[in-house]
């Protein structure tokens, strides 16, 4: 008998003390996986959205900052309105290499002339967009015409029509983005005439009309030019617009990184008693095993096995116990994470999107080995004693 | 282990029968308005009931699993437990599915819920099948 068989012998001969021991593993491990998940997941998420907007800076009218947040991040509708010729006056700064302005809608609530309540919805100026116009050019070779829209990977229209009702107003659904599991992808996109187009029809065709103030925009994106300073791009905005807030890219989400570093911090605490505790349980059952099985190992010893052997297959054991656990429990978290992802967004009030195969290999990879190390940290000491005593005392006890 | 199974069996099919009754679209107050007036529940209601048709069955394979003690009848639940599962996920994803708005309840709580406990009701049936076998090949 090798040591392998001698420790599943060992692990099927007492089910409840393997039961309690993998149970830790599994905790530690989905506990220490679902945490990665959610965190790097916002982080990414986070990361993707201020990419999907392709500015460098957002100018939004002065107290609106916290709207517009919520608005890219949760898909919460945001209105304000601050003057066109805003864009003309951005323009002229020195280090600035492109502005577009933008226009940020939303349908009605629980209206009849609506397929979606509350969907925010962003139009943008063709003749000047450097963000989603790029996209539209690389995936559909041309821009979008009238009455046509990109949705974020959560809009769908009905199927074989492709198209969605907006204010009595039906738009042609012509792509999804990829998502980025933020509230842009419940967002729609379209041009500044297809805007017009629906506010003006809305008057008949909608429960109530879209308004949109005339030579008003929602904001203004700022692309710099190579090497220019941020902060005095921003600086000469706000000397020159006292009415209007300029946010760096870069800076953006502060308050959901705030909540997020909060929440880290807690997940932190918690996972440090869960291993403490799990680690304190694991030794416990192991140093009682030990113990229960003296004379048995006494027999093995009395029988040719070095100490060695008896050490190496206690923490065969250990590992095989903790193999197992980990691995159930990395399974459950990934299932749960993936399937759930929708309600986690929804009750933690902070996006977060999966990552790629090859990055989730490595955080699983990270997960089992904490199930291993803190399974194997308790076993160590337990293991190192009993296979120290003496086999003739052993076996006389 | 098979007898822990079967009870795990047993509540899974707990979870498919009842989960549904509290998180489809008609529970929270929503249906399909029709051209004349009259409402209709939303094909969620409908993963819900069939639902109802895996969680019987699964709930017996469980009771058996407890009750059991032939290695031919292990193999026939264990059978019978992983086409169950693979049902429990097939009705909300395939067969008849959800709404389509993934906003709604049965998007965020009822499909994620059934394909779970599908899910671990096919491992329990494997692990029936694989300990039943081992136990088997022992007593030879």
């Amino acid at each position: 008998m090798n040591l392998f068989q001698l420790a599943l012998k060992n692990i099927s001969g007492n089910s409840f003390r393997s039961g309690v021991v993998s149970l830790c593993a599994l905790l530690v491990a989905a506990f220490a996986l679902t945490t990665t998940l959610l965190m790097r997941g916002a982080e990414n998420s986070l990361r993707l959205a201020i990419d999907r907007l392709g500015a460098d800076i957002i100018v939004v009218p002065a107290g609106s900052e916290a709207k517009i947040e919520s608005a890219l991040l949760m898909g919460v509708p945001a209105r304000f309105w601050m003057p066109q010729d805003n864009v003309n006056k951005i323009a002229v700064i020195p280090g600035i290499e492109a502005v577009s302005p933008q226009l940020y809608l939303a349908t009605l609530t629980g209206a009849d002339c609506c397929s979606v309540s509350d969907m925010f919805m962003i139009a943008y100026d063709p003749q000047t967009d450097f963000t989603i116009q790029p996209w539209l050019n690389q995936k559909l070779g041309n821009g979008l015409r009238l009455g046509e829209v990109v949705g974020g990977s959560y809009i769908f229209a009905t199927e074989g029509v492709q198209n969605i009702k907006v204010f009595g107003y039906l738009v042609t659904l012509k792509a999804n983005l990829e998502p980025t599991g933020t509230g842009l992808d419940q967002s729609m996109f379209f041009t500044f005439n297809t805007a017009y187009d629906i506010a003006q029809k809305s008057a008949t065709q909608a429960e109530e009309a879209l308004v949109i103030p005339p030579d008003s925009i929602s904001a203004v994106l700022v692309k710099a030019a190579p090497g220019s300073d941020l902060y005095v791009i921003s600086a000469q905005i706000m000397r020159e617009l006292p009415e209007v807030t300029p946010i760096l890219s870069s800076n953006m989400f502060q308050s959901y990184r705030q909540q997020m570093t909060g929440l880290l911090k807690t997940i932190l605490v918690i996972m440090g008693i869960t291993l403490g505790l799990s680690v304190v349980l694991i030794g416990l059952v192991f140093s009682m095993a030990a113990n229960e099985r003296r004379k048995e190992l006494g027999v093995i010893r009395a029988l040719g096995a070095t100490r060695r052997f008896v050490f190496q297959s206690l923490l065969m054991e250990a590992s095989l116990l903790a193999f197992l656990g980990g691995a159930t429990g990395i399974g459950l978290a990934v299932l749960s994470v993936y399937l759930f992802r929708k309600l986690l967004i929804v009750s933690l009030g902070f996006p977060f999107i999966l990552p790629s195969p090859a990055v989730l290999l490595l955080q699983i990879s990270i997960g089992l080995l904490l199930a291993l190390f803190s399974v194997n940290l308790a076993a160590l000491f337990p293991a190192i004693k009993i296979s120290r005593q003496d086999p003739a005392v052993a076996m006389r006890e | 282990m098979k007898k822990i199974m079967g009870g795990f069996s047993i509540i899974l099919a707990l979870v498919i029968g009842i989960l549904p009754i509290f998180t489809d679209c008609q529970s929270q107050g929503r249906s399909l308005e029709l051209v004349n007036g009259k409402t209709v529940p939303m094909k969620c209601h409908w993963t819900g009931i069939a639902e109802i048709g895996v969680a019987i069955p699964l709930g017996l394979v469980g009771v058996s699993e407890i009750l059991s003690k032939r290695k031919e009848t292990f193999n026939f639940l264990s059978l019978m437990g992983v086409a169950l599962g693979s049902l429990a996920i097939l009705f909300p994803t395939v067969l008849i599915g959800v709404c389509a708005n993934p906003d709604m309840v049965c998007n965020m709580i009822m499909k994620p819920g059934l394909v779970l406990s599908g899910s671990l009701a096919i491992v329990a049936s494997v692990v029936v099948f694989i300990t039943s076998r081992k136990v088997a090949e022992a007593n030879l």
